[in-house]
């Protein structure tokens, strides 16, 4: 019975979750039963410039809101029905039954906006540069495809890719928004072209950019999908000032933030406009986090590292951050909510994930006192200076560490400092580390954690870890990867490698007039915006 | 600039032979100068509240109260609480400590070693005075809360730093004015009769350049004390001041204050108002100090 | 006057040299680099040691720093500011598209300070240790004391709810729709103006004072001519100069003073270029500013002193 009523609320939450999912997916549903008009340009913000214009080369949402519509990809997320994978240029596709050889059919007449056709060739040549970079060239996302030997293009509509050992994870990379296929001939010619152009195959081209201040994308009459898309364009205006972005909206200067909103705007937005406006509460496929120095002592020992993670009262940071950041989910390394995910029960068991705040407390207690620090210690907590969530979150750790005896200093710094202690130098003892994907695929979530990752920030390597990833990575079967995965989560968080905090969720405003937008659990995909359109404008 | 040599004398003759007592001076100060005198009041109550915050304070500064979010002012709290319920008189009253600790800190560091500096330079002539100066045109050629900023970015977001962040733009600053002094206090007949009567360097500096460039020195110093609450603000704004959950009143403005400015305006409004008295406390004040120590010297 | 003249450019390369080298070293010892942020992206990263090196060759950031200095300044000699680390565009076009903005603002604000200050400044000092003195003086060291981010912030809101007037979210040139362009920049303009306002209302009231006090004007009081015609022939005329001097420093800082107001307003201008550019580590885009806004000061402060040492040829021996 007791067990029955804690769990409750866990329940309440999925159950929530899932009412949320289905009525947005309803929701789209019911808005593309609509007759679509015609027509309009939609009007955007967005809180930032991109270092460059080539989504192989970056992994900002800054980068893929601008351009995701000039491009094509070979697959893609549904955008009506996450996280379910459909094609995008590939109109069919098979694998072979021992998971090596992906052979893909791609759309025949599908033209890039310079009027040359897109072959096969066009989409080997992308996917060499993303798998296979030349020198001087990067890709943020190599490492997601170490399996892949080689590309063929065997014939102009055939794309077939080889691999060298079974990869549960391949097309889920293959439906990144970021793999966007470009004409051959410009990356012969230089590879970074695209840093600086942008021509591609996608519903917009490219029209107008000026840094700082706006994007924008014009219709693309030659699209391959019929009647696609109805926006005539859509333009993007930049502000890094939350409060100018939200007034933005809030005068009907633009229509949508495809990012998030702090609370506080949304509430006021709303206020003031009432049922022009909707609000999509999404889910985020990202975890706020934090990552403890294994290195560094006292974090080398296992209790001090517990003990941290028992001080956070993570239902109670959920209720109090919820509102002010949307982080709002107690979870593990893989989403609740998810697939993936470990069912509540199990994830109640581990250390600082039960409900009981004061028996947890009492436990860090006692193990700081074992590890030889009865009165506690003081640390230097790094983070970002950024408002949202980075401070409210360290605000709340550093009020729950407060109360088993740890003292913590807050060090916020620049995003280049942050990285570069967080990541380069490990020069840092505990410190504020997001991970946010583009779904929710356990390569992406978990490679942090295999030794010498250079994600892997807290620089901690336990071979049972490292053996559970790669198993998992190779598992075909779903239930047998589900269950590695689970049991490499459990190792990860019993022994506080690192700590999970919450996982985040996000406040989507748009004006009503935009229809047929459904807000993905991330801020990556369905960018696209092919089926979007205006009720008036 | 040219600043004439009148000082000196000034200084002698503001010297009557029998002192009036003090408290007959402040009256005098008061009658003479109302508004100084209210800036004074000003800062004498910032003063108390920041020595007496930890018995005045109803709450800890840094204690969330999640039950008492976004409280608005009441009997509970007088001005209300904040987006983590930790109450705002209290972190106002806590903050006047590190506000007034970065603005003397950053000034008196700033002003002192620019005062050295200038006196040194005055003092040297020749190669010194040439490189110093330059160095010293080095520094002025950059916008004040430009420098401050990448200093800050260098050391990291914590109280000690910003004083030196805010400090440095200073140096030259007061550098400036003091040489001026200095030097037509060194072309004064008995620095060079006691050079004549074998005084070492240091000795010349210190009982005869020293005490003299002290007018200019406390003029730079009260002007820059308000300049510096400012500074801290404003890196607080960009990200570079004081890290949560420091009580800083810039930190307090800058972080929640505008997401919650339609809902709780009160977490914004006090802090803000709270710098603006501080800064108006002492620029009222070295206003007039300035009129009384010297009325031709309106370097800034 | 000509070696006045040629001292004083001389004593410019050092300064000139000297910020050079300051910024440069600020931006090198300042943690971080600019390699690591464009490949970790904005919220997690993911990044190959090697990349990270090839980058940074790419970028010329493995050189020795006396090496990267010289190309630098070799550079800035032949007018060629370099390319931008983070954005890949050349530096002088990425200014070239903020400083019509933030000149517009400044010259704006400029005006403004000068159109409030002068006659409340002369209208202290005329009625000296009155009412109309202490309210003058109240205001305008009360607007110096009201940090200017949040003055803005206030604005904002207050137009937000009440007029629904937003920051302007593209800059519109005057010479393309100067309505438009006045609309979105008379908040922010104001906002500014009136700051540097409280600071020249406080600089003219003294001057005048002390021009008050001086002879001529008291003969010019005892021949009966009437009070005003005495303020402003004679007063303003000889009170203009130290005020011309501080107006034209204040301008010379206010392109680079933006930084916080610009900030707040979301202008794409020099000043939040700058903040931008130290945030992204882009040295080039924040040696070449510095070296800008350094440059315009220098150049401001010495067409002042020749303009004093034309006035007054004493100084020149100075």
């Amino acid at each position: 019975m007791t067990t029955l009523i804690r769990r409750r609320p866990a329940l309440v939450a999925l159950l929530t979750l899932a009412l949320i999912v289905t009525a947005l997916a309803a929701a789209g549903r019911l808005d593309a039963a609509d007759t679509p008009r015609r027509g309009g340009v939609l009007l955007a913000v967005i809180g930032a410039d991109p270092p460059s214009l080539d989504p192989h080369q970056e992994s900002t949402f800054a980068n893929i809101e601008l351009v995701a519509p000039l491009y094509s990809t070979l697959l893609q997320l549904d955008p009506y029905a996450y996280p379910k994978i459909i094609g995008d240029l590939a109109t069919e596709w098979k694998i072979s039954p021992d998971g090596l050889t992906y052979t893909f059919k791609l759309h025949p007449d599908v033209k890039f906006h310079d009027g040359s056709p897109l072959t096969a060739a066009d989409v080997k040549a992308s996917y060499d540069k993303i798998i296979f970079p030349p020198a001087g060239v990067r890709s943020v996302r190599k490492n997601a495809y170490t399996a892949v030997s080689q590309v063929d293009a065997p014939d102009p509509t055939t794309v077939v890719f080889r691999l060298k050992f079974p990869s549960a994870s391949l097309l889920a990379n293959l439906a990144s928004p970021w793999n966007v296929i470009f004409p051959k001939k410009y990356l012969d010619q230089d590879p970074n072209y695209f840093k600086t152009h942008a021509i591609g195959s996608g519903p917009f081209k490219f029209k107008n950019y000026t840094r700082g201040s706006t994007f924008e994308g014009e219709r693309n009459p030659a699209y391959f999908v019929k009647d696609r898309p109805y926006l005539d364009g859509y333009k993007f205006y930049i502000s890094p000032e939350t409060s100018v972005r939200a007034a933005a909206i809030r005068s009907g200067r633009a229509y949508i933030e495809f990012r998030d909103l702090p609370s506080a705007e949304v509430e006021a937005i709303r206020k003031q406009l009432g049922d022009k406006v909707a609000v999509q509460e999404t889910p985020m496929t990202g975890e706020w986090g934090i990552a403890i120095n294994n290195t560094k002592k006292p974090f080398d020992d296992v209790r001090v590292r517990r003990a941290l993670s028992l001080g956070i009262d993570r239902y109670t940071m959920a209720k109090v951050l919820q509102p002010l950041t949307g982080l709002r989910y107690v979870g593990g390394l893989m989403r609740p909510g998810s697939e993936w995910a470990m069912s509540p029960a199990e994830l109640e068991k581990i250390p600082g994930f039960g409900r009981d705040a004061e028996k947890n407390r009492a436990e860090a207690r006692k193990l700081l006192a074992e590890a030889g620090y009865p009165n506690g210690f003081k640390m230097v907590l790094k983070n970002r200076n950024v408002k949202l969530p980075y401070q409210d979150f360290a605000v709340f750790l550093i009020g729950e560490w407060r109360k088993i005896g740890i003292e913590v200093e807050h060090r916020p710094l620049e995003t280049a400092a942050w990285f570069s202690d967080g990541q380069d130098t490990g020069n840092f003892e505990v410190i504020v580390a997001p991970t946010v994907e583009f779904m929710d695929d356990p390569d992406q979530f978990l490679g942090r954690y295999a030794t010498g990752s250079t994600q892997n920030w807290g620089r901690f390597s336990d071979p049972q870890v490292d053996d559970l990833f790669s198993r998992q990575a190779r598992a075909l079967d779903h239930n047998e990867r589900k269950k590695l995965i689970n049991q490499m989560e459990k190792r990860v968080l019993e022994n506080a490698y690192f700590m999970t905090g919450l996982w985040w969720s996000r406040n989507l405003v748009h004006w009503t007039k935009v229809r047929n937008y459904v807000a993905p659990p991330n801020h990556y995909t369905n960018q696209k915006l092919q089926d979007v359109w205006l009720a008036e404008d | 600039m040219a600043i004439n040599g009148s000082l000196l004398e000034n200084a002698v003759a503001a010297e009557p032979a029998t002192r009036p007592t003090w408290p007959a001076q402040l009256w005098g100060f008061a009658r003479g100068k109302p508004l100084g005198a209210a800036g004074a009041m000003i800062i004498v109550g910032l003063l108390a509240v920041a020595v007496l915050a930890p018995t005045l304070a109803p709450y800890d500064p840094y204690l969330p109260d999640y039950g008492a979010q976004f409280s608005s002012p009441g009997a509970d709290h007088w001005l209300g609480t904040d987006e983590f319920g930790r109450d705002v008189l209290s972190r106002v009253m806590h903050g006047a400590r590190i506000a007034l600790f970065v603005g003397f800190a950053a000034s008196f560091l700033g002003c002192s070693l620019g005062g050295l500096l200038g006196v040194v330079s005055a003092y040297c002539g020749g190669t010194v005075d040439l490189l110093l100066e330059r160095a010293m045109d080095v520094l002025l050629a950059f916008p004040q809360l430009i420098l401050a900023l990448a200093v800050a970015s260098i050391l990291g977001p914590a109280v000690p730093n910003v004083v030196i962040a805010v400090a440095i733009p200073i140096i030259p600053r007061a550098a400036r004015v003091v040489r001026a002094t200095a030097l037509s206090i060194k072309e004064n007949v008995y620095v060079e009769a006691a050079h004549g009567l074998g005084a070492t360097h240091y000795r010349v500096i210190r009982q005869h350049l020293l005490p003299n460039v002290l007018a200019p020195y406390l003029i730079i110093l009260t002007a820059q004390l308000g300049t510096a609450i400012l500074a801290e603000a404003a890196l607080s704004y960009l990200g570079l001041g004081a890290a949560e959950p420091t009580p800083s009143w810039g930190l307090m403005l800058s972080g929640s204050a505008p997401a919650y400015a339609e809902k709780a305006p009160w977490i914004g409004l006090f802090p803000g108002v709270a710098i603006s008295l501080a800064v108006f406390g002492f620029s009222l004040f070295g206003d007039s100090l300035r009129d009384v120590l010297d009325p031709k010297l309106r370097g800034r | 006057m000509r070696t006045y003249l040629a001292k004083r450019l001389l004593l410019i390369v050092p300064t000139l040299l000297g910020v050079a080298a300051v910024v440069f070293l600020i931006m090198r010892v300042i943690p971080g680099d600019v390699s690591l942020l464009i490949l970790g992206g904005d919220q997690t990263g993911r990044i190959d040691p090697q990349q990270l090196a090839a980058l940074r060759h790419q970028l010329g950031l493995d050189q020795p720093l006396a090496v990267q200095f010289a190309t630098w300044l070799w550079g800035v000699l032949r007018l060629d500011f370099g390319t931008s680390l983070w954005t890949g565009q050349p530096v002088i076009d990425e200014v070239l598209i903020r400083l019509p903005l933030s000149l517009e603002v400044a010259i704006l604000a400029t005006i403004v300070s000068v159109l409030l200050a002068v006659p409340l400044g002369m209208l202290a000092a005329v009625r000296q240790d009155t009412w109309v003195d202490y309210a003058i003086r109240v205001v305008s060291i009360g607007g110096q004391a009201i940090p200017s981010f949040w003055v803005g912030i206030l604005v904002i809101l207050f137009l937000v709810i009440y007029f629904g007037w937003g920051p302007p979210l593209e800059f519109t040139p005057p010479w393309v729709d100067p309505w438009a362009n006045f609309q979105q920049l008379v908040w922010p303009v104001v906002t500014i103006g009136y700051r540097y306002a409280a600071v020249t209302t406080r600089m003219t009231r003294s001057t005048v004072l002390e021009v008050l006090r001086e002879d001529y004007i008291r003969t010019a009081w005892a021949k009966g001519l009437r009070e005003r015609a005495v303020v402003i022939r004679h007063a303003l005329k000889n009170a203009m100069l130290p005020v011309i001097t501080l107006v034209g420093t204040e301008f010379a800082f206010l392109i680079g003073g933006l930084v916080v107001t610009e900030t707040v307003f979301t202008l794409n201008g020099v000043g939040r270029f700058v903040v931008d550019a130290v945030a992204h580590r882009d040295y080039p885009v924040v040696q070449a500013l510095v070296f800008l806004i350094a440059l315009s000061f220098v150049v401001v402060n010495l067409l002042i002193d020749l303009t004093y040492a034309w006035l007054d040829p004493r100084i020149r021996y100075h």
